[in-house]
């Protein structure tokens, strides 16, 4: 059951679907998870099995703001793989959640320039329904060393690339119904919490745990329903003071609003949800979830990074055992 | 055993085919699909004791805990908590989960709890909860008529793919495999001989210990369980790194063990560990609801 595609299959068959709701769940940081739901069987998409030869880059420029994709002149580019080692625990047992979800698309972009065979192989053995990206973050040498252009926030690119995915596969007149959430793979989601985001109209919140230095952080409700303000200690007054796990949008949205998109450089830290929400939907717009926003359904959990100190400098364990 | 039946939330009605449907006395009204796989009289079971104590992440490991293990069939989950009571949140949580399970509580005395460590940041915790499952295990069933099945102990930070669970299934005296994260390595693991029989350990920190293997690198069987009804982890002096060689030590000898995971040359389970949240902006008196659970 699963796709793999370049996104840039523009010739997709477009499968019959009865009237269904699909969640998308773009997944973060270093790959996006993207998960759509279709409520009927799944015709596969065409899926072209292609050989990742750098591919990526190419075609992500073509129908693109070639400047948005490619790195401009000022930067030198160092190509680095970036092998998290936790990463493949964390989609393992992310995907032991996912695979309780019916009707789940997962799209999971990689921040590389290929897609590696790792996830090419976990994504297959996991028998989710599964669409799979990729998109390298810049990386800015010059200013930081080894890291990426701090400028833009972790994860935009790859999220960017999904949302256009979407565009790209999804008729703008279609009725084709669903939900987009974006996930970190290393946040902690309970089952409750996909059937809360079921029935998205336009955009749903939710209280979200350990963000913001506190326990949780969560939208204000009224007595009528409507979200009117954030409970948050950290900037409270931002136009959405929300983590990316705490809102979903309505697939329709998406595509209604095509140039929606988050911001990719001059992001304030904590604006970034704030730079895509406020292109969808105003704050009275927003439905609460969660018994009101007064239950926890995801957690912001982060996995420390092992010690792998023993490993020495030529390396221990074997490196053809993948962990 | 308790099977459940899950109620069908009625928008989806094609997801019935995703749902197998048994009498029980019991009924959840929340979501949709089987879980988990119904309970077959003749796979062995698999018989998980995971220690746990009280911290902000603890509902949120367990979550994520179970929502792996109800892929499992024929899995019972042993949840030992460390703590006076049994608390409310764990409680709540296994009665939603769907879950075969067994809640318990051993409190460690503070004493214990300082002097089982030579790192004082990674204080051994959970021996006194793993031994009373153990002793509860052996309450639970008689020697001359032991169940199939195996014990496995399992902390509710690690990671776990659905394969380990079969690998372990079938363990006639104990078994064991690789293990990521651990010992300061990508990962730690028995060596196997050709002939396909575990002869040392792939570890850096201390290779020569009678089992340097993590505890979450092996399963015994029920019926070694209660054959040797006086092995238990033991408590105090226990050198940093030798608990799992003080249960050992009383049930196996080296040739004696089963390598799996395809003669310990794959990865199944990950030692992750899970950053402690930052909480500072609660404050002195807190700024969220505490009322609200996390």
């Amino acid at each position: 059951m699963g796709n793999e595609e370049l996104w840039v299959q523009s010739v997709l068959e477009m499968p019959k679907r009865r009237d269904i709701l699909a969640i998308v769940l773009i997944v973060l940081p270093w790959t996006l998870l993207i998960t759509v739901w279709h409520q009927s069987t799944i015709a596969p998409l065409l899926a072209v099995h292609k050989d990742d030869g750098g591919d990526s880059r190419r075609d992500l420029a073509a129908g693109l703001d070639s400047k948005e994709y490619c790195l401009s002149d000022r930067d030198i580019v160092e190509v680095v793989r970036t092998d998290r080692p936790v990463q493949k625990a964390e989609l393992t047992r992310l995907a032991n959640t996912l695979l309780h979800v019916p009707n789940l698309h997962w799209i999971l972009v990689e921040d590389s320039q290929r897609r590696t065979p790792l996830i090419t192989r976990l994504l297959r053995d996991t028998g989710l329904n599964y669409t799979h990206l990729n998109v390298e973050t810049p990386r800015n040498y010059k200013l930081r060393g080894d890291t990426r252009d701090p400028r833009i926030p972790r994860g935009t690119m790859q999220r960017n690339l999904a949302l256009r995915w979407l565009r790209e596969t999804f008729n703008k007149n279609s009725s084709q119904p669903g939900i987009v959430y974006f996930a970190d793979d290393d946040n902690t989601y309970s089952l409750e919490l996909f059937e809360e985001m079921r029935s998205t109209r336009k955009v749903s919140v939710w209280p979200v745990a350990f963000v913001g230095g506190l326990r949780y952080e969560s939208p204000k409700v009224n007595a009528a329903g409507k979200v009117y303000g954030w409970k948050t200690v950290f900037d409270p007054h931002r136009p959405f003071a929300i983590d990316m796990a705490g809102f979903a949008v309505n697939l329709r949205l998406i595509l209604a609003r095509s140039q929606a998109y988050f911001k990719l450089r001059g992001v304030k830290g904590g604006y970034q949800e704030s730079s895509l929400l406020r292109e969808l939907v105003t704050l009275s717009d927003l439905e609460p979830k969660a018994a009101n926003c007064t239950k926890i359904l995801v957690w912001h959990t982060r996995t420390e990074k092992p010690v792998l100190v023993n490993e020495g400098k030529k390396g221990f364990t074997d490196p053809n055992v993948e962990i | 055993m308790e099977e459940i039946v899950l109620d069908i939330v009625s928008s989806f009605p094609s997801c019935i085919r995703q749902q197998s449907l048994v009498a029980t006395p019991k009924v959840i009204q929340n979501y949709v699909y089987s879980r988990p796989p119904p309970w077959s009289d003749t796979l062995p079971t698999i018989f998980v004791i995971t220690p746990t104590y009280t911290r902000p992440v603890q509902k949120a490991e367990l979550t994520r805990l179970a929502n792996t293990f109800l892929h499992v069939q024929n899995l019972h989950w042993v949840v030992v908590e460390d703590s006076p009571r049994r608390t409310n949140l764990v409680s709540n949580l296994l009665e939603k989960a769907g879950l075969n399970f067994t809640h318990l509580n051993v409190e460690t005395p503070k004493s214990l709890k300082l002097g089982l460590s030579w790192i004082p940041s990674h204080t051994p915790r959970g021996t006194l909860q793993r031994n009373l499952g153990l002793h509860w295990l052996r309450n639970s069933f008689s020697n001359s008529a032991p169940p199939e099945g195996v014990v496995y102990f399992a902390d509710d930070d690690n990671t776990y793919s659905l394969e380990l669970f079969e690998e372990m299934r079938y363990t006639r005296r104990v078994s064991v495999w690789p293990v990521a994260f651990v010992g300061g390595l990508r990962y730690e693991s028995p060596k196997v001989s050709p002939e396909g029989k575990v002869v040392g350990w792939k570890t850096v920190f201390d290779p020569n210990r009678p089992f340097a293997i993590d505890m979450a690198g092996f399963a015994i069987s029920i019926k070694l369980i209660l054959e040797k009804p006086q092995a238990s982890f033991k408590l105090e002096g226990v050198k940093g790194g030798y608990q799992e060689t003080s249960l050992l030590k009383d049930l196996v000898t080296m040739d004696g063990l089963e390598p799996k995971a395809a003669n310990c040359t794959k990865v199944l389970v990950w030692h992750t560990r899970t950053e402690r949240p930052t909480l500072v902006n609660e404050g002195k008196r807190g700024f969220t609801d505490p009322r609200v659970e996390v």
